[in-house]
């Protein structure tokens, strides 16, 4: 098979347990041994990258190897700065008296169940634009597969929200400058509409994720699965699913394949596994399946993953 | 020099002998202190004021009503759209409509009094259109 194109952004999916933390922390070290300056993110709340590499990992971006570099996003962390951001904001613009009031709502929206999604989908944004600068690739380490898809199909269900969104305001407006014809207040108010400014912005930011994420000269997204009959059976739907939605797909990586020789107990199990991966390759054809190896140890460390970073060169 | 050359103060505005003051006690705010001149003026000022909101009350505001419902309603349904989590409804970018919360926190309350209290939307129409 050829060389596939360098992508910048790569995210790792699949099933929890299959080891996709594992074949993050690989690949991105395989890029910075390439001499790539790699960013390494996880999003998973389980956070199991410090355990990957063997080194602490903070919710601060930090070298952890040469050309390296790692961070652990903390939705609930995320969460609460916004929250902060707001509050102090608001305490700038109306009174105390009508925080105090509304701080019921505040803490609604704050439990709502998008929330942390929402504040990982930010920081993805976020790091996304450090493209470059100075970071040449970033490799997502990401939650398991219902949590990511919705994740990334955000962009898509939002963008079309908030087109509705701004239509309905910017006919308020219009409607209210008519009605201000004679307040030259109102109507300078109404010229610099925050509520506009802000959902367009939003927009702006959600439509770049998502020319971003869509395009295959940017993204690929790898799956992670082991050669067993259920994780088949998701990621074939969780394909399915990013496919619809035009996020392309990198290629498959079936963790933890037996060699051969390895007795006669696990030998047995190779049998079974050998029909699984049978059927992947029928399954997942046109894509890149990569087989990693079953290891006599738990890969932990640079220099344990440094065994497997050759398979994860060429993705 | 023709009229100039009378001193300003001798010329008692017109107004002065129209016994408007007698009217407009009560209706206007009057100025209780200061000398003449400034009391002159602030009936003046108040004078324009009145009649301005009523020329405005008899004409512009007329038109203008239905045009002020219509943004009003389409405010509220946009709040509804935006914010309907506190009402109970989900909402699947609530996290980021609160970035809005600032700018329309003085609107929230009485918005939520308003859904909550909503009896009829035909009557509320209705009421939107003058059939008499």
């Amino acid at each position: 098979m050829t060389k596939p194109a360098f992508r910048p952004f790569s995210f790792f999916g699949g099933k929890g347990g299959t080891g996709k933390t594992t074949c993050a922390a690989a690949r991105a070290l395989a890029l910075a041994e390439e001499g790539i300056r790699t960013l390494v993110v996880s999003t998973d709340p389980a956070h199991s990258l410090a355990d990957a590499f063997d080194i602490a990992i903070g919710e601060e971006i930090g070298l952890i190897a040469p050309n390296l570099w790692a961070i652990e996003i903390d939705a609930e962390v995320e969460a609460q700065k916004y929250m902060k951001g707001i509050q102090e904001k608001m305490l700038h613009i109306v009174s105390p008296v009508i925080v105090d009031e509304i701080r019921r709502q505040i803490e609604i929206a704050y439990s709502s169940p998008g929330a942390e999604e929402a504040a990982i989908f930010d920081k993805f944004i976020e790091l996304m634009e450090k493209l470059n600068d100075p970071y040449e690739a970033i490799v997502f380490d990401t939650a398991p597969t219902g949590h990511t898809l919705r994740l990334l199909t955000l962009p898509e269900i939002l963008g079309a929200w908030l087109e509705h969104l701004l239509e309905k305001r910017a006919r308020a407006v219009e409607l209210m400058s008519m009605v201000a014809k004679y307040d030259r207040e109102v109507r300078q108010k109404l010229e610099t509409d925050p509520i506009t400014e802000i959902l367009g912005k939003r927009k702006t930011k959600f439509e770049t994720a998502r020319r971003i994420l869509t395009d295959p000269a940017l993204c690929a997204f790898y799956f992670v699965l082991n050669a067993e009959k259920l994780p088949i059976l998701e990621t074939e739907r969780a394909i399915r699913l990013l496919t619809k939605y035009g996020i392309p797909i990198g290629g498959v990586l079936v963790n933890r394949v037996i060699p051969e020789g390895a007795g006669e107990f696990l030998d047995r199990h190779r049998q079974a596994q050998q029909g699984y991966l049978q059927q992947i390759r029928e399954t997942f054809s046109p894509l890149r399946i990569t087989e990693i190896p079953f290891l006599d140890t738990d890969i932990r460390g640079i220099n344990e993953l440094d065994k497997i970073t050759g398979l994860l060169k060429n993705l | 020099m023709g009229v100039r050359a009378v001193p300003f103060n001798f010329v008692k505005p017109f107004w002065s002998r129209i016994p408007c003051r007698e009217f407009l006690k009560g209706r206007i705010d009057m100025p209780e202190n200061g000398n003449e001149t400034e009391k002159e003026q602030s009936v003046l000022e108040s004078l324009k004021e009145w009649v301005s909101g009523m020329l405005f009350g008899s004409f512009v505001e007329i038109g203008t009503q239905a045009i002020r419902k219509e943004a009003f309603d389409i405010n509220d349904n946009l709040m509804l759209l935006l914010f309907g989590d506190f009402l109970g409804i989900p909402n699947p970018i609530s996290y980021y409509t609160l970035e809005l919360l600032p700018y329309v926190a003085e609107e929230l309350v009485p918005w939520e009094r308003r859904m909550q209290n909503r009896k009829t939307i035909v009557a509320e129409k209705a009421g939107q259109y003058d059939f008499g």
